[in-house]
């Protein structure tokens, strides 16, 4: 595997970003605690890893295409079933419209935030990604910004009791300790913990009863991840117990293992089951690919006429084909038919056909 | 990877189909999709006869639908059996519907998810025979060591395909001509030329059948159509 | 007074058929409790297959690869069985008609009202004026014992069963040839055979198992002759197909054996030595000279010859047949002619040669074995030979004048109720509404009745017309033992017991005769004492399975009657040696002159009408109607037309066109196809009502066998509207257009 260039700018890019951010957003490391270092070395590794995978992975001729294609259309208008054949400079603006933002808010909202999708497929699974999800999202939401120092808390030198919240070295808010916002803010680890582990409850369940699930999963890509968000849940649990219920005991070699657990579970992002949250940014260009494409010009299968896809995923198909080495195109004397001008079905009956030919059948 | 002769492997002979549905229906019995039936059964052309084209994944050694996933999400097994997509990764996008040269996934729109035959993951996965071979009443599919093949059946198992200028090696095999290695796709034949449409009786004469049967362009026989209707005084 | 008291759409909704398109338990349902090895109850060839019950519910299966028959290899409607367990349509207690329909009732309620109305009909009518009428779908236990019960129990002559549908004709002129009703050989010989004809058996869709022995037969090397109006699935791939016009049969038969013995392609030696009356037979065929077969058949004098020249000089060859040849006015003689072309050439009794009849139903061969059918007692003994009589009389320990004589047969009996002369009537698993030709003769013949009792796990459209509806078992819940299609007895094993207050048959069946009375002569402990007591009655009879023992036949995977000892091993292959059951050991030849069907084409009506079945249903569609995967796959009849006669018609493909007989008209949409005869249209039977085939079809009786004429009468077709936008019967699989 040689070194992709772009791929390594981009993940040196993304990472070196971190480091400005945490420099940036903690005033100079002035919030910042030393005892999370750990945390942030672990955070910057992953950073650069997830760039160079995403940007490695983005080259790939159908991603590139689709990320293409998604910019593009983002800006172009979809064609309505009475809009005539479009002329490329019809709306040239000097600024550029967001046609696609409509396609692109609800797709985030729908796939990315109520992941509706997986409620499609199963109601147990949609309660259950969403519990490990949201339950994630939190977590990281609140840890984050408290490791690279972008958010800290200060007690009042007036009044111990009261907190100031301050972002950015920005102030935010200010409540009491006793209040109930800040048996939230204290509190919401820990609810994003319970919810993580009725998600991986819910998801080992299933991993150990559905017939399908049991033949189909592997250690690395299904039960590693579930491992690892309950390694990171259980020990941060244990430091919440060890703090509140325990006295501190313990509270020195949980620490470790938590930092150890969350480290881990970093660096796996880019190379296992997690990269999908990245991978999934693709589902954005295709609902949009779709949109366009099913008012626009359509496919019709050069055999039975039938309208089978939008012209336009036919033709960036043939590009793709071509630029990953794939060549199914037939030549004869009435001359040239590419495979992708012929639809699926008509794919299966001639294969039946050729087949029986070769029989006399 | 070889398989031995006495390993298990899948062979397709959709010559010998009666179109009887055992094995769309048994498909569905599949534990990784119980209740949704993945292979593929369709008449070629009912209107001039009753082939029917049994399709199941044939699990390409380069399989043309992962290449262009832009999603990562068609994974191959060590044994080369070619999954459907993973359910975290499918972006629904249909590249692969499109793409597949056999015509095999399926993408399940309600859902946002494509699917397809995984050669019955559950069963083979633990040596049991795939679903659909397991029921097939004809022998279109067959799934068993390939000594039983050799020794039974006077067609040839290949496991090439030559779509035009594309060559695709695949893990299931199909019966042919034993004098043939790879199955010469044609496609030029079947299409309408010339803005002439599609004329759906030239199945029977571009296909070389059996004397009287597989070309139904037996009803041509005067003797059918015209000389006796049964209306007459002739018996 | 067995009208109707509610509209159709009434019975549907509140009993179906409603198809299942979920199993019990959902789809997802972990493992089962346990694994039943039994048998598909959807066809002849019984197949072998474990059903998966769970908490008394049958909730998937598991093929059975051991079972040597099928070896794993099921249909769709194997596959799909179990969806017939757990039904939402299933009758979970005991039915009585009211003004408004059906009201479920108590067990003593229902009997005592039973009883009570056989009783007064008797009465008042005589002990014939109440028939029965039973099913080839059934166990061996209940054949015997719907038998025993009408005879004892109701002392009715008139008892027969649905077979008489199905293959009575073949099993006549099996009886007339051979001596005995039985497929000659094992269909374990088809694969070792050269030639095969496939005459009227649209093989592929009605024994889609049996696909798999043909084509091990032509991976030897054997060759395949299919005659057929129709390219069926199996006929497609074959060798020689003879497009025969229907009706036409008999003449064909006698056309190749012309050629045959002008070539001199029969076997002098067996002919003589172990057949009777050759000479007839080669004096008729001479005038069935190949151009005179055609100008009868449509099938073209150089097809003739050809399949002359397959089958003549053959080294071993067998011939099948089905329906296709045997529902005819004339379905014994043509039997008989086609079993003229396996005599001829002695290729019977041997090791890859020989002949059978595919029977239909799943209980098609024991079902006519053990004494349901009008003339027949246990052990295949003849209800008029004084001797046969005299055995059973003593055999059930009753006075031989007491044993009622032959009755009527089920057409008749349906024809005796329209007339008036039977009142009463007590059917179980028989939907003749669907199933008897001319359908609107059998609602009229129905509403007729005084009594009309039904035993059946589902409300069938016949079973609406019942005063009381004895709610019954399915297959699955049930024991037994049944015969298939080659002649093996096979093992039914008990997956579940039956919901609610439903109950098995058998049990249903033996409380009637208690309550008749006659308890002390049906006191059975299970169905496994009902088969020892019918092997003992076979014993000494042409079909004798008193050697076997549910062991026996769970150990050998299935036991080939004659068995007649403990120890005797089964007989797989019949009339080894040129040994046949006539008292001589002969065979008989049947020289039989082709005749026309009993309504042939003309004027009014040029068009032939034939009917049969599709691959996912099985006979008057009362289970498989009601499983949802399988009425997907061809949803509603449609008409398969020629495109040659379409355009002469008008009709373009699924349009809407009206066929019309003599006895009534149907309304369904055209598929035009060319793979049926350019003079014929198709349509399967399976559905009800308005969708009926048989309103159609001819109630016209063979003499013999008193089969009916399903497959031919004369018709005429016309459009009434052009195809719906949107396909309403697109069969799956779609088409590639």
């Amino acid at each position: 595997m040689s070194i992709n260039a772009k791929a390594l700018l981009a993940g040196l890019g993304i990472a070196l970003a971190t480091v400005a951010a945490i420099a940036l957003g903690s005033s100079g490391l002035k919030h910042f605690d030393p005892a999370l270092t750990g945390y942030a070395i672990g955070a910057i590794m992953a950073a650069f890893a997830v760039g160079y995978r995403f940007t490695v992975w983005a080259q790939r001729p159908p991603s590139r295409l689709y990320f293409k294609r998604g910019l593009e259309l983002f800006f172009r208008r979809a064609p309505t079933p009475h809009s005539k054949p479009e002329t490329q400079n019809q709306k040239l603006s000097a600024l550029p419209i967001p046609y696609g933002a409509g396609t692109l808010g609800a797709a985030l909202a729908r796939n990315f935030v109520a992941q509706e999708f997986i409620r499609r497929r199963s109601g147990y699974r949609w309660i259950m990604h969403l519990c490990l999800s949201g339950g994630c999202t939190l977590a990281f939401a609140i840890t984050f910004p408290l490791v690279f120092g972008w958010i800290h808390f200060e007690s009042l030198a007036t009044d111990a009791e009261m907190y100031r919240v301050m972002a950015f070295g920005i102030h935010l808010d200010t409540f009491s300790v006793h209040s109930a916002k800040a048996f939230l803010a204290f509190n919401a680890l820990n609810v994003s913990g319970i919810l993580v582990l009725v998600g991986l409850v819910m998801a080992g369940w299933r991993r150990f009863t559905d017939a399908g699930e049991r033949a189909t999963q592997t250690f690395s890509e299904d039960i590693l991840p579930l491992i690892l968000i309950l390694a990171v849940t259980a020990t941060g649990l244990a430091l919440t117990v060890s703090y509140h219920f325990l006295a501190g005991r313990g509270h020195h070699l949980w620490a470790i293992v938590h930092m150890v657990s969350v480290v881990a579970l970093l660096l796996y992002i880019p190379f296992g089951k997690f990269f999908h949250m990245f991978q999934r940014t693709c589902s954005l260009c295709v609902s949009r690919y779709k949109k366009v494409g099913d008012t626009g010009p359509r496919a019709h299968c050069r055999r039975c006429s039938t309208d089978f896809a939008s012209a336009m995923h036919v033709t960036d198909l043939k590009l793709v084909l071509d630029q990953l080495g794939f060549d199914y195109r037939f030549s004869g004397e009435r001359g040239e038919v590419h495979y992708q001008d012929i639809c699926p079905a008509c794919r299966r009956g001639l294969l039946a056909i050729n087949q029986g030919r070769t029989l006399g059948r | 990877m070889i398989a031995t002769a006495t390993e298990n492997e899948f062979f397709l002979d959709p010559s010998r189909c009666i179109g009887c549905q055992a094995c769309v229906q048994a498909c569905g019995e599949c534990g990784t999709h119980r209740g949704v039936s993945m292979i593929h059964l369709e008449y070629v052309h009912r209107p001039t006869g009753v082939q029917t084209a049994p399709v199941v994944c044939m699990h390409c050694e380069d399989p043309t639908c992962a290449k262009v996933c832009p999603a990562d999400a068609i994974k191959q097994d060590d044994n080369g059996v070619v999954l459907s997509a993973a359910k975290s990764r499918c972006v629904a996008c249909s590249n692969c519907v499109l793409a597949c040269p056999f015509g095999v996934p399926k993408m399940k729109a309600e859902i946002d998810l494509m699917m397809k035959c995984d050669m019955c993951y559950d069963r083979t996965s633990v040596g049991k025979k795939p679903m659909c071979a397991t029921v097939c009443p004809s022998g279109a599919l067959y799934y068993g060591p390939r000594d039983y093949i050799e020794k039974h059946r006077r067609e040839a198992a290949v496991n090439e395909f030559q779509f035009g200028r594309q060559t695709v090696r695949t893990k299931v095999n199909m019966m042919t001509s034993p004098e043939l290695t790879a199955l010469p796709f044609d496609v030029l034949d079947f299409l309408p030329w010339e803005d002439k449409d599609f004329d759906p009786f030239a199945l029977a004469r571009v296909r070389d059948g059996a004397p009287d049967a597989a070309n139904s362009a037996v009803w041509d026989e005067p003797a059918l159509s015209q000389r006796c209707s049964g209306n007459c005084t002739c018996h | 007074m067995a009208t109707l008291t509610q509209p159709d759409e009434k019975y549907i909704e509140l009993y179906g058929p409603t198809p299942n398109f979920t199993p019990a338990g959902g789809w997802k349902i972990g493992d089962p409790d346990k694994l039943v090895k039994t048998h598909c109850c959807f066809c002849g060839v019984q197949c072998g297959i474990q059903l998966k019950v769970k908490d008394n519910k049958v909730v998937g299966f598991e093929p059975w690869e051991e079972f040597p028959v099928n070896q794993g290899k099921l249909c769709p409607k194997g596959v799909m069985r179990y969806m017939q367990n757990d039904h939402p349509d299933r009758l979970i207690a005991p039915l009585v008609r009211t003004k408004d329909g059906f009201q479920t009732a108590g067990w003593h309620e229902v009997m005592r009202k039973t009883v009570k109305a056989i009783q007064d009909v008797q009465k008042k009518h005589g002990k014939d004026a109440f028939a029965f009428l039973g099913g080839a779908s059934m166990t061996n236990e209940k054949a015997y014992l719907n038998g025993k019960f009408a005879r004892i129990a109701l002392q009715t002559a008139n008892i027969d069963y649905n077979g008489r549908l199905c293959m009575v004709s073949a099993g006549a002129a099996n009886r007339m040839a051979f001596g005995v009703d039985r497929a000659a050989n094992p269909w374990s010989d088809i694969p070792l055979a050269k030639v095969i004809i496939l005459a009227g058996t649209n093989l592929a869709e009605c024994f889609p198992i049996l696909t798999d022995y043909i084509w091990r037969a032509r991976d030897a090397g054997a060759k395949i002759i299919v005659i057929d109006p129709r390219i069926t699935p199996i006929g497609r791939t074959a060798d020689l197909y003879l497009p025969v016009r229907p009706g036409r049969d008999s003449a064909l038969a006698n056309g190749i054996l012309h050629v045959m013995i002008e070539r001199g392609w029969t076997d002098e030696k067996f002919i003589a030595e172990h057949t009777h009356d050759f000479d007839q037979v080669r004096e008729l065929v001479k005038k069935y000279t190949p151009e005179y077969t055609e100008k009868i058949t449509g099938v073209p004098a150089k097809s003739i010859v050809a399949a002359a020249e397959l089958w003549g000089p053959a080294e071993s060859s067998i011939l099948l047949h089905a329906r296709g040849i045997e529902h005819h006015t004339k379905g014994t003689e043509n039997v008989l002619t086609y079993i003229n072309l396996v005599l001829a050439t002695g290729r019977i009794g041997k090791v890859g040669s020989g002949y059978g009849t595919i029977t239909g139903q799943g209980n098609g061969q024991g079902g006519r074995e053990h004494g349901q059918r009008n003339n027949q007692l246990p052990g295949g003994r003849d209800i008029n030979k004084p001797e046969h009589r005299e055995f059973i009389a003593k055999f059930w320990g009753i006075p031989e004048p007491e044993l009622p004589k032959q009755g009527l047969t089920a057409c008749e009996i349906i024809d005796a109720i329209e007339r008036g002369e039977i009142k009463g009537l007590l059917s179980i698993s028989f939907n003749p509404l669907v199933s008897i030709p001319d359908s609107e003769r059998t609602r009229k013949a129905l509403e007729k009745l005084e009594f009309f009792a039904c035993i059946d796990p589902f409300l069938s459209e016949t079973a609406r017309y019942a005063d009381v509806v004895l709610a019954g078992s399915l297959q699955e819940e049930d024991e037994g033992t049944v015969t298939t299609g080659e002649g093996r007895c096979v093992r039914l094993r008990n997956s579940v017991t039956p919901p609610g207050n439903a109950r098995v048959d058998w049990k249903i069946i033996c409380e009637l005769a208690d309550r008749l009375g006659k308890g002390k002569f049906f006191n059975y402990k299970n169905a496994g004492e009902i088969f020892t007591e019918l092997t003992q009655a076979s014993k000494g009879g042409a079909i004798d399975y008193s050697g076997m023992t549910y062991e026996k036949i769970e150990n050998n995977m299935g036991v080939f009657w004659p068995c007649p000892s403990p120890d005797h091993p089964g007989t797989p292959r019949l009339f080894e040696g040129g040994k046949f059951h006539h008292a001589d050991g002969r065979a008989k030849f049947h020289a039989y002159e082709y005749r026309p069907p009993a309504e042939d084409v003309d004027a009014d009506y040029p068009l032939f009408y034939t009917t049969g079945r599709v691959v996912s249903q099985y006979l008057s569609g009362t289970q498989t109607r009601r499983i949802g995967a399988l009425v997907k796959q061809y949803p509603e009849p449609l008409c398969e037309i020629h495109p040659l006669l379409a355009a002469k018609l008008g009709i373009k493909d699924r349009d809407i066109v009206k066929v019309t007989s003599r006895r009534g008209e149907i309304i369904v949409p055209a598929q035009v196809v060319k793979t049926i005869r350019p003079d014929t249209v198709f349509i399967p039977y399976h559905w009800p009502g308005k969708k009926a085939a048989n309103l159609l079809t001819n109630r016209a009786l063979d003499p013999i066998s008193k089969i009916p004429e399903f497959k031919v009468c004369s018709c005429r077709v016309e459009k009434v509207a052009d195809a719906p936008a949107k396909p309403t019967a697109q069969p799956f699989p779609q088409q590639i257009r």
